[in-house]
């Protein structure tokens, strides 16, 4: 017998459920319409965006300094401050989203030099060259400074905060232990391997002189390996003249050959050691420390690792360790090499108070704000008043002689290519090191890469 | 069963569980250590420090709440929903059931850092931005794909005469739903609500796009803090910070698998 | 009949509602834009132009795309279909046998891994793997040296370490299903001799067929969007090695702001979500039948 079908009741109370539905998008309405406050006619509103973490909080206190400075005497104005909790990558996102639309785009916000060009290609940056003329402080930056903000179209659209530069760090225990005299200043390359054996030789256990190479250490391997190499010769990556990447050059094979005779002779860290992306932390934490290492080159916020507070703390960083200048391939002129990268204040292109933005940043970037940022983050001032203050010299002992490197320093060439373009660099270290590839051919894998991302018009045989 | 053969299951399943438990040695060593690196080693100087410095409203106690009001909201959102949708594809023959349910099913294949951007942008056109409640609808949305497939089959394992007998006796499709089909449903859903949970805890990305204020973000986000600036990090504070972050999830599971009797019973959700 | 029917469905809108807007139409614009060259900066994020199928032509000719394609499928067949998947139905099954004791402290230990977060279980992980760390510290013991295994050996790392994240799903879907399987049967399955492999193989698993599938396509399309676990363990590396679908797509999207290229891969790893369960629901409808 088949049992009867029993239909479901058409109470189902239709009505009722739908007023339930609606009732529930109502306070989800509500919910989600208390965030964004209205602009109030009266009162204006600037929006600063800054990267801030558990130990990078130097900006964090700059801006809330410069926060009670700006509202003290700008009546009426509201400084809102919006740090962003996070690593470099993931706020370089955030930002990069917040600039699509105008509604969220900032005011004033922290900006990589690194990516100065790409964004202004976006339109995010506002042109800054018609505020700077007016503002009095401008003129207290050095000229290398300048640049770092400046853009294809020679305008200036960012002011550093500071900069960094890069140089040879080495033990002077190690050093002094294979007899090599200390203060090091190694005038061409074959001077480094010629120390670098010595101390080879004298004590096998230790790593005689190691640079990054691979895709692990990321930029890294670039800013504080390779380029110090092809800089050094003469070649370059980029022609700023003609706009062009430079292709097949011997300079390009040399700095390559360099790095495969300091793997292939294990005076630097073994190819394994090298991939992985925290080699850096074993440099400071571990390596440096316990007189393990002779030298490698990094950049001149080491000491902040190494001070009171730092990640690696080492008491004795200030006897044990010296800086030398990396030298050109045959000591030609200028007689050595250094790279700088560093962070930047802009003012957002679609921002409603340009003007008021700009004053802003003054205040974050005025003399005091500037050199307790540069001190607080083992920075390099690019402002001369902040460079000879005392307070910044004291800092560190090294302060003087990084600083100095500013006079030979190169900045990366960041165009919207220039990401992919580093990686392919990053690749061709990394063949060389781990003997896939022979200089020769690691150097055409590159240029054939960088042929492919830019296309033919854009390159330069050199 | 012989004892010998107990005794082989007995070590074959103590082995399992060593290595199981090997991986977390160093959460907890680090957590003590004050000079905490990544390798694992028995603390020196073992202390409460780590503890101590990361036990702050800032760091912990307000990203937690945080944590907790987006993946108990995202939790119910999801139940909810999941119920509504899941009783018509139980107790309706349609030929648009399958379809419906695998193309919903799709649905967890996507990694959402792949839709992120237009997300974002559609949370700017809707003013959605740095809100709780936008978000947690969003967060439930991500898994409601998956919540609806387990719904639905520990619905079906509820037979339809107990509603058919309430329906004889005048009760509202809906109050039969609510009185006699979700009470025998409770374990399942309470399955489905710490599945949920578990994967809203641990979202980093989401809420991270999503929400502005540092003060709303939950603990999957701040726990970037402790990666410094040039990559360096605080290793002995965030395995202090990580293992006071699982806690309440670690918890919560042991609650409601209590609640079950022991037996986490997903056979009702794996009927296909 | 027809009010009758649209009212029987109105309990689905909300869920629909939920996912046309917050999911199909996030999903339909990542589709789109994978045919823009739509960047986070540069020109282009100014002004996205229609670039056709160049992304995706460009994904075929590129050396990265085809490998990392070719290593999701490995990385999906052998830390789920094989790792969690026969681990969990070999814990389940031990289980049966074991002293209640010990079957629930394993227990807690498998499902402790799961319900981490997955940024703890990552770094646990990283830790565990790294040439100075727990694994290397137990081979160095037992008297061997340990390889750098996120370096050497980093997809060997991340299938075990995505095998001990996500057992316990298996391992608690094949318990309940061995719950309903008669318990002589169950108990004699793990026996000694000929016998008990294939009562096993013969009775035991054709009875919890049906949760075998089910248990596959759910793992499966979970381990296919796994992301933060490899991304903090080798960031992809070393040269891509270990650089799976989901990361590659994380890394044009957003490393290089290449929006446009990295939703084309991201589309890409829907469809072979889509390929991978038409097999299991294959296999399912033939056991209806």
């Amino acid at each position: 017998m088949r049992r009867p079908v029993i239909k479901a009741p058409l109470k189902y109370a239709p009505v009722k459920f739908a007023a339930a539905l609606v009732s529930v998008a109502a306070v989800f309405a509500a919910a989600t319409s208390c965030s964004p406050t209205p602009e109030a006619t009266v009162s204006k509103t600037l929006k600063i965006v800054y990267q801030k973490s558990d130990s990078f909080t130097a900006l964090d206190m700059v801006m809330q300094d410069a926060k009670k400075e700006f509202e003290a005497s700008n009546s009426g104005v509201t400084v809102d401050l919006q740090p962003i909790q996070a690593n470099d990558d993931d706020y370089g996102t955030k930002l990069a989203l917040a600039q699509r639309s105008a509604d969220t785009a900032p005011d004033v916000f922290y900006e990589d030099t690194f990516k100065v060009r790409s964004d202004v290609d976006a339109g995010y940056l506002l042109k800054l060259d018609s505020y700077l003329e007016k503002w009095d402080d401008w003129k207290s930056f050095s000229d290398a400074a300048k640049e770092a903000g400046r853009a294809d179209d020679g305008g200036i659209y960012a002011v550093p905060l500071g900069t960094d530069t890069r140089a040879i760090w080495y033990n002077k225990s190690v050093l002094q232990k294979a007899g090599i005299p200390v203060p090091w200043q190694p005038k061409t390359w074959d001077e480094i391997l010629t120390a670098a054996r010595a101390i080879k030789a004298s004590d096998p256990q230790v790593i005689p002189f190691t640079m990054y190479a691979g895709k692990g250490t990321g930029e890294g391997t670039v800013m504080q390996s390779f380029y110090e190499l092809l800089y050094g010769t003469d070649s370059s990556l980029y022609d700023g003249d003609q706009k062009k990447w430079v292709v097949g050059s011997q300079g390009f094979r040399d700095s390559l050959a360099f790095l495969k005779t300091l793997y292939d002779e294990k005076l630097a860290v073994s190819p394994a050691e090298a991939l992985d992306a925290n080699v850096w932390k074993k440099v400071f934490g571990e390596w440096f420390p316990q007189g393990k290492l002779g030298a490698t080159v990094e950049g001149s916020y080491s000491p902040s690792f190494w001070q009171k507070g730092g990640a690696y703390e080492w008491a004795g960083y200030e006897q044990e360790m010296g800086v030398a200048m990396f030298p050109t391939q045959k000591g030609q002129d200028p007689g050595g090499v250094s790279m700088s990268g560093g962070w930047t204040l802009a003012v957002g292109a679609k921002s409603k108070n340009p003007e008021l933005a700009f004053s802003f940043l003054t205040t974050a970037l005025n003399k005091k704000n500037a050199l307790a940022f540069d001190v607080n983050n083992s920075q390099i001032a690019v402002r001369t008043d902040v460079a000879s203050d005392p307070g910044y010299l004291a800092a560190n002992p090294f302060v003087k002689d990084v600083s100095e490197l500013v006079k030979v320093t190169h900045y990366r060439p960041a165009t919207a290519d220039y990401p992919r373009i580093s990686t392919a660099v990053q690749v061709a270290t990394e063949s060389v090191i781990t003997g896939k590839q022979s200089p020769e051919e690691a150097a055409a894998e590159y240029d054939a890469t960088v042929r492919k991302l830019v296309g033919e018009d854009k390159v330069l045989e050199k | 069963m012989t004892t010998k053969a107990k005794l082989g299951a007995d070590v074959a399943l103590a082995l399992i569980g060593v290595c199981f438990v090997a991986p977390l040695l160093w959460l907890l060593l680090a957590s003590v250590d004050p000079q905490a690196g990544y390798q694992t080693k028995v603390p020196v100087a073992p202390s409460t420090e780590n503890f101590r410095a990361v036990m702050t409203p800032e760091l912990l106690f307000q990203p937690l709440a945080n944590s907790f009001l987006l993946s108990a909201g995202t939790a119910v959102v999801n139940v909810l929903a999941a119920v509504l949708a899941a009783y018509p594809l139980s107790r309706y023959q349609s030929r648009f059931n399958k379809p419906f349910l695998y193309t919903v099913l799709f649905g967890t294949s996507l990694p959402v850092t792949a839709i992120m951007v237009p997300v974002y942008g559609l949370f700017v056109q809707l003013q959605f931005l740095d809100s709780m409640a936008a978000t947690i609808f969003f967060m439930a949305t991500t898994t409601l794909p998956m919540a609806i497939w387990m719904t639905k089959n520990f619905m079906d394992s509820v037979p339809r005469e107990l509603e058919e007998a309430a329906w004889v006796d005048g009760a509202s499709t809906l109050a039969a739903l609510r009185s006699i089909v979700l009470p025998l449903m409770r374990q399942g859903l309470g399955v489905v609500f710490i599945f949920v949970f578990i994967q809203a805890w641990g979202n980093f990305f989401v809420p991270f796009i999503l929400l502005l204020s540092s003060a709303k973000q939950p603990a999957a986000v701040s726990i970037f803090s402790f990666f410094g600036q040039h990559g360096a990090i605080a290793y002995g504070q965030l395995a202090a910070f990580s293992i006071l972050y699982s806690v309440p999830v670690l918890v919560l599971y042991a609650l409601v698998s209590r609640g079950m009797g022991n037996s986490f019973a997903l056979s009702g959700a794996m009927k296909g | 009949m027809r009010i009758r029917r649209f009212l029987r469905l109105l309990p689905v809108f909300p869920a629909v509602l939920l996912l046309l807007v917050f999911l199909l139409a996030p999903v339909a614009w990542s589709f789109y834009a994978s045919f823009t060259d739509a960047a986070l900066s540069g020109k282009a994020a100014r002004d996205p132009q229609w670039v056709g199928a160049d992304n995706y032509v460009r994904m075929f000719s590129d050396d990265d795309f085809p490998f990392s394609a070719w290593l999701t499928v490995v990385f999906v067949v052998a830390s789920a279909v094989l790792g969690q998947n026969v681990l969990g139905l070999l814990i389940a099954l031990l289980m049966t046998r074991s002293r209640k004791a010990v079957a629930a402290w394993v227990g807690t230990a498998v499902v402790a891994a799961w319900v981490l977060p997955e940024i703890v279980a990552a770094f646990a992980a990283y830790a565990y793997f790294n040439w100075d760390g727990t694994l290397n510290q137990v081979v160095g013991a037992l008297g061997g040296e340990g390889p750098d295994w996120l370096y050497s050996f980093p997809v060997v790392a991340i299938v075990l370490a995505n095998t001990w994240r996500g057992t316990a799903f298996s391992m608690l879907v094949y318990r309940a299903a061995l719950a309903d399987v008669p318990r002589d049967v169950a108990e004699a399955a793990l026996m000694d001799g000929a016998r008990g492999w294939q009562r096993l193989a013969f009775i035991t698993l054709p009875l919890i067929r049906s949760s075998i599938a089910t248990n596959l396509m759910l793992i499966t399309l979970q381990t296919l969007a796994v992301f933060t676990l490899i991304w903090v363990m080798t960031a992809g590396g070393p040269a891509n090695a270990s650089t799976t679908l989901p990361v590659l797509a994380y890394q044009e999207a957003f490393k290089f702001g290449d929006i446009g290229y990295g939703t084309a891969v991201a589309s890409v790893l829907i469809l072979l979500g889509m390929v991978f369960g038409a097999v299991y629901v294959r296999l399912l409808r033939e056991q209806k039948t």
